[in-house]
């Protein structure tokens, strides 16, 4: 359905991407001492969370309209497989949105001192990082789905629940950023405490998701 | 009709509630309904009848008591319980965005029903839309969803149909067209259906349920309720007139 619409990937694609825009502007005065790559990684996670929440706003229309939530309550599978098959809808529509927006956050930020660590610690902590974005995202967006001002809701909601992951994902981002002496060291402690949170959230929204939808 | 299939018990309702915070949307409900019956339930607005339907479908969970449907229970056998199960509602539950084809298909998947490209033909050819099955549903009438979603509820052949006022918003055109889709199938089927329509659902009817507050107020087999009294105690009861 997306692939015929592109609602959600257009409207999450341009949303990150004028972000960076936006972020470049606000920084474009900060003189030359200032390095960028001391709060890129901030910035870029603080996109891919509001970016998110754009999606997984979105992300339960189709089955909102029509009452299409309850064709799919009414099929004879568990509860918590809709569960899966909506978050790893999220998960893909965010990474595809972040590797959009990877390249032109590089050219913007990374262009001064150069990207320190190695390669393959950008996707690992992206995916990673994601994984709990839409698990606990998928979660907070069935239950904010049916209140009013659901857009809000899973704001004050998202927010807070994911203020430990944003921790360890800028954590590990920069160390990946700016590289050198135990950069690695700190990427895997960043690691760690995402592996972390993503188990025990996509453990407590497995749990929690008959109860949420059946509400 | 219906009597030569009253063999079993369809329905199995023991002293079901259902709160939202502190209202009782539905208050130690209670009732059996055979197999092979038309089971009509009355109320006014916010009597209950669509959270009695919500917990019988096993989308909302009971908070007390049980209830059983073709002998399996809503919460423990839920998923096995759906198998049994259709529902037609005044929502279409059909998404927008996708054909007709492409709607049941996606359906069929769901239900894991064998052969479902033959089966969703088949369907779209007795509810006369397989001439716009490459159609977006969102370029559909009224009537025209009203019969993709009785293809979309008899897909996986459910052996009770629940219709939560199938007739709100159709045409007199559309009405008729309905009416014979339920007659074409009436003899396969248990059916439960809300309905605002006083003579419409006794005239459908084996059996008929008045609930008001969360309560039955009146259960009992067509043969044994006389209309106009029916009427009356409808409208003491909830204090509306008949539409």
């Amino acid at each position: 359905m997306e692939l015929r619409t592109k609602e959600m990937i257009t409207s999450m694609g341009l949303y990150s991407l004028l972000t960076m825009v936006v972020y470049q502007i606000a920084l474009s005065q900060s003189g030359s001492s200032f390095d960028p790559r001391q709060i890129a990684a901030g910035l870029l996670w603080l996109a891919f969370l509001f970016t998110s929440m754009l999606g997984l706003n979105r992300s339960l229309v189709h089955e909102q309209d029509q009452g299409c939530l309850e064709a799919l309550l009414l099929a004879p599978v568990d509860r918590p497989v809709i569960f899966f098959a909506k978050a790893i809808g999220n998960l893909v529509f965010l990474l595809i949105v972040e590797a959009l927006t990877i390249p032109v956050f590089a050219f913007l930020f990374l262009q001064g001192g150069g990207y320190g660590g190695s390669f393959w610690m950008i996707p690992l902590v992206l995916t990673a990082g994601s994984i709990g974005i839409a698990g606990v995202g998928t979660l907070l967006a069935t239950m904010s789905v049916n209140t009013k001002g659901k857009d809000f809701v899973l704001t004050v909601l998202m927010v807070p629940l994911m203020y430990p992951l944003l921790l360890a994902a800028v954590s590990a981002t920069t160390a990946a950023v700016l590289g050198g002496d135990g950069s690695v060291e700190q990427f895997w402690a960043g690691m760690g405490g995402i592996a972390g949170y993503d188990a025990i959230m996509l453990l407590a929204a497995y749990a929690l998701y008959e109860f949420v939808i059946g509400a | 009709m219906t009597e030569a299939l009253t063999t079993d018990v369809a329905l199995e309702v023991r002293d079901l509630s259902r709160t939202f915070g502190v209202r009782k949307a539905l208050n130690k409900v209670d009732f059996d309904l055979p197999d092979g019956a038309f089971l009509s339930v009355f109320g006014p607005n916010g009597a209950g009848k669509t959270t009695l339907i919500k917990v019988l479908t096993t989308v909302t969970a009971p908070s007390k008591g049980t209830a059983k449907v073709c002998g399996l229970d809503v919460v423990q056998d839920a998923v096995g319980l759906r198998e049994k199960i259709g529902l037609i509602s005044h929502n279409p539950l059909l998404y927008p965005d996708l054909s007709a084809e492409e709607n049941l298909q996606f359906f069929a998947e769901m239900y894991g029903i064998s052969e479902a490209q033959d089966r969703v033909r088949e369907l779209l050819v007795s509810v006369e839309l397989d001439h716009r099955r490459m159609d977006l549903v969102r370029t559909f009438s009224r009537g025209m969803l009203q019969r993709l979603s009785i293809a979309r509820a008899l897909l996986h052949r459910p052996e009770v149909l629940f219709l939560d006022e199938p007739y709100s918003g159709l045409d007199p055109h559309a009405m008729d067209i309905l009416d014979g889709l339920i007659a074409q199938i009436r003899s396969e089927h248990t059916f439960v259906m809300i309905s605002h329509d006083l003579d419409k659902g006794l005239e459908l009817c084996s059996h008929a349920l008045i609930l008001a507050k969360g309560k039955v107020v009146l259960f009992d087999a067509k043969e044994n309720i006389e209309a106009e009294e029916f009427k009356a105690t409808y409208r003491s009861t909830v204090g509306m007139g008949v539409a």
